[in-house]
């Protein structure tokens, strides 16, 4: 008897083993090996550490912890730093898809799992690529303001921050020894550094022993069948020098960066709006040439913004004081260049002229040390209340805005007046203001 | 692995992947407390479909697409110089990548933007010129290196006597 149940079980073990076997030989490419890991993992870890800090810094800016304070200057800070986290998000498609495409063939490993830690490991892989792919992409279509998923973007895309910084060190740390041996070039590479599958592991695939007697001649007998002609359809392909191969690879990569940035940075880096073809924004478009995140229509403010009844109220000392627009454009009026910077990563410079909010409190009397809540005449919506430390309260650039470009600000920039400050992001510079008031230390 | 350089297994790296791991584990942990923290419970279910359905869709739907690109390209090219080949490829993959990065703005711009500064430019018109640079390029560049391959294989060899 030759079909008894252990031996269906080594042929199904050893079918599993060749398959695993068979897709790492044909994955195989001269890109596909440990330095090209290391290097585009480089690029990659940066990026990602670029968005996380950015990423930080913006999520604190929104939600302050008690003790923090922010740097007011340089006065586009917060341009930067958004712009930057999109920046680097855009690069994490190439990047990361370039990564997984070099390391690809591990996904055929076999066994599939060679000891506990093996598969912490193997789970944490993926778990990690399934974060990043989905940080970045819910970051794409939040930049289009489109939310086809079933969960909150902000919380979701916060969470899985760390969720991928946290892997990413797991990572680094598994994979260490290797990241060392191949973190500078080999002058010339030895036979093993040819592809992945060239390991101790893989010597195991090709055990004679294992393979049982109808199939052990020479090498691996072809599998019967579909599957049989098309891996000999794959093995007569002519393969490309691994030289080409390999800086063909490179500069695929770069040039797909160069692409994904060059052609959407423009929305937030003036020198090169002239070829942001493909930026979800587009500087100069807008009303008074600004563009506009949050309409007069979708915060339901027209008719009390337009209300010849509107009176900015400041309640900052001990009684409150009201003005109405005519009283507001009555006071000593500041001009300041500033820029509109959104978490979305686009950015406008823009003028704008109206009254400082440090002499306003001032001429309120009040105290010089109070932080401020900004209220909306928003009925709804999470920035129609919020804070604003007293680090901007102070800078003399911070201004309630009366006019942008030269004329009196548009409904859809928060007339009748709004804030402007310092390196803020834009759903914190309160449009439609109504009421400003000291929180109480 | 076996790369003979690589063993040597020293203190400090050991520290330090010790290090590494841990601080890992600790930043994986506040990302699932920050995740059951301020997502609604009834909201999970869809973030670990979402996880889920990405690696389905890298590894079983764009990998094996990509894989069969340069089987097939160099099947096609099996004639030309590897540097066509691949230059070719590269365009490829570039207009690709392009597409998915800039198909969801057409999608979304289809679905009436909540207002005319967002997606204001016409992607699907920029996204045909951008391919139509690409096969431009490729082609021009391709022909270049034809041509120089030409020429080297017409200058009489050198280690001929």
């Amino acid at each position: 008897m030759i079909a008894g149940p252990p031996d269906g079980d080594a042929v199904v073990e050893w079918t599993m083993r060749r398959l695993m076997y068979e897709a790492r030989a044909q994955l195989a490419s001269p890109v596909r090996n440990p330095r090209m890991a290391t290097v585009i993992g480089r690029l990659l870890g940066i990026a990602f550490l670029l968005c996380f800090g950015t990423g930080l810094y913006s999520h604190f800016l929104q939600q302050p912890l008690p003790w923090m304070t922010f740097p007011t200057r340089p006065a586009g800070l917060y341009q930067v730093t958004q712009g930057t986290h999109i920046v680097a998000g855009i690069a994490c498609f190439p990047l990361l898809l370039a990564k997984l495409y070099v390391v690809f063939p591990q996904l055929f490993q076999y066994p599939p799992v060679r000891s506990f830690a093996n598969l912490l490991e193997r789970a944490s892989i993926a778990l990690f690529v399934g974060a990043a792919l989905v940080e970045i992409t819910i970051g794409l279509l939040n930049t289009y303001q489109w939310y086809p998923f079933p969960f909150p973007f902000k919380q979701v895309h916060f969470a899985l921050a760390f969720v991928i910084i946290g892997s990413l060190l797991v990572h680094i740390g598994v994979k260490l020894p290797l990241i060392a041996a191949h973190w500078r070039a080999t002058p010339s590479a030895g036979p093993e550094e040819r592809h992945p599958i060239d390991t101790v592991a893989d010597a195991r695939t090709v055990d004679p022993a294992a393979v049982p007697a109808e199939a052990a001649g020479e090498g691996l007998p072809r599998t019967r069948g579909l599957t049989g002609r098309v891996l000999s359809y794959i093995d007569a392909t002519p393969a490309v020098p691994a030289r080409t191969s390999r800086r063909g690879f490179l500069a695929t990569v770069t040039l797909a960066v160069a692409a994904v940035v060059g052609l959407t940075a423009g929305q937030t880096f003036a020198p090169l709006d002239a070829v942001n073809i493909f930026g979800p924004r587009k500087k100069g478009v807008g009303q008074q040439g600004v563009p506009v995140n949050r309409t007069s229509a979708q915060a339901k403010v027209a008719t009390a913004a337009l209300s010849p009844a509107w009176v900015l109220t400041v309640a900052v000392g001990g009684t409150e004081l009201s003005f109405t627009r005519a009283e507001l454009t009555a006071l000593p009026q500041t001009d300041v260049d500033l820029p509109i910077a959104c978490v979305e990563g686009w950015s406008q410079m823009a003028s704008w002229r109206g009254v400082r909010l440090r002499d306003l409190v001032d001429a309120a009397g009040g105290s010089p040390d109070a932080d401020l809540r900004l209220i909306s005449l928003e009925q709804r919506g999470g920035f129609k209340q919020t804070e604003m430390g007293n680090e901007y309260v102070r800078d003399p650039l911070t201004l309630v805005a009366l006019e942008l470009n030269g004329e009196t600000l548009d409904l859809e920039h928060g007339y009748p007046a709004r804030m402007i400050a310092p390196g803020r992001p834009g759903v914190l510079q309160t449009k439609w203001l109504s009421r400003i008031e000291a929180i109480d230390a | 692995m076996t790369t003979p350089e690589m063993a040597r297994p020293t203190g400090r790296m050991r520290a330090a992947r010790l290090v590494l791991v841990a601080v890992g584990v600790l930043g994986l942990g506040l990302g699932a407390y920050v995740m059951f923290d301020t997502v609604a419970l009834r909201r999970l279910p869809g973030v670990v479909l979402w996880l889920g359905a990405a690696i389905v869709l890298h590894d079983a739907v764009i990998s094996p697409l990509v894989f069969a690109l340069g089987v097939l390209t160099r099947r096609a090219g099996h004639r030309v110089a590897g540097s066509i080949i691949v230059t070719v490829q590269a365009a490829i993959v570039v207009g690709s990548l392009m597409t998915l990065i800039v198909l969801p703005a057409v999608v979304a711009q289809g679905l009436e933007p909540k207002n005319p500064t967002i997606l204001p430019l016409d992607y699907a018109l920029n996204l045909g010129l951008f391919w139509l640079t690409l096969a431009v390029a490729s082609v021009a560049v391709s022909a270049w290196f034809y041509l120089r391959t030409r020429r080297a294989n017409q200058r009489p060899s050198r280690t001929q006597s």
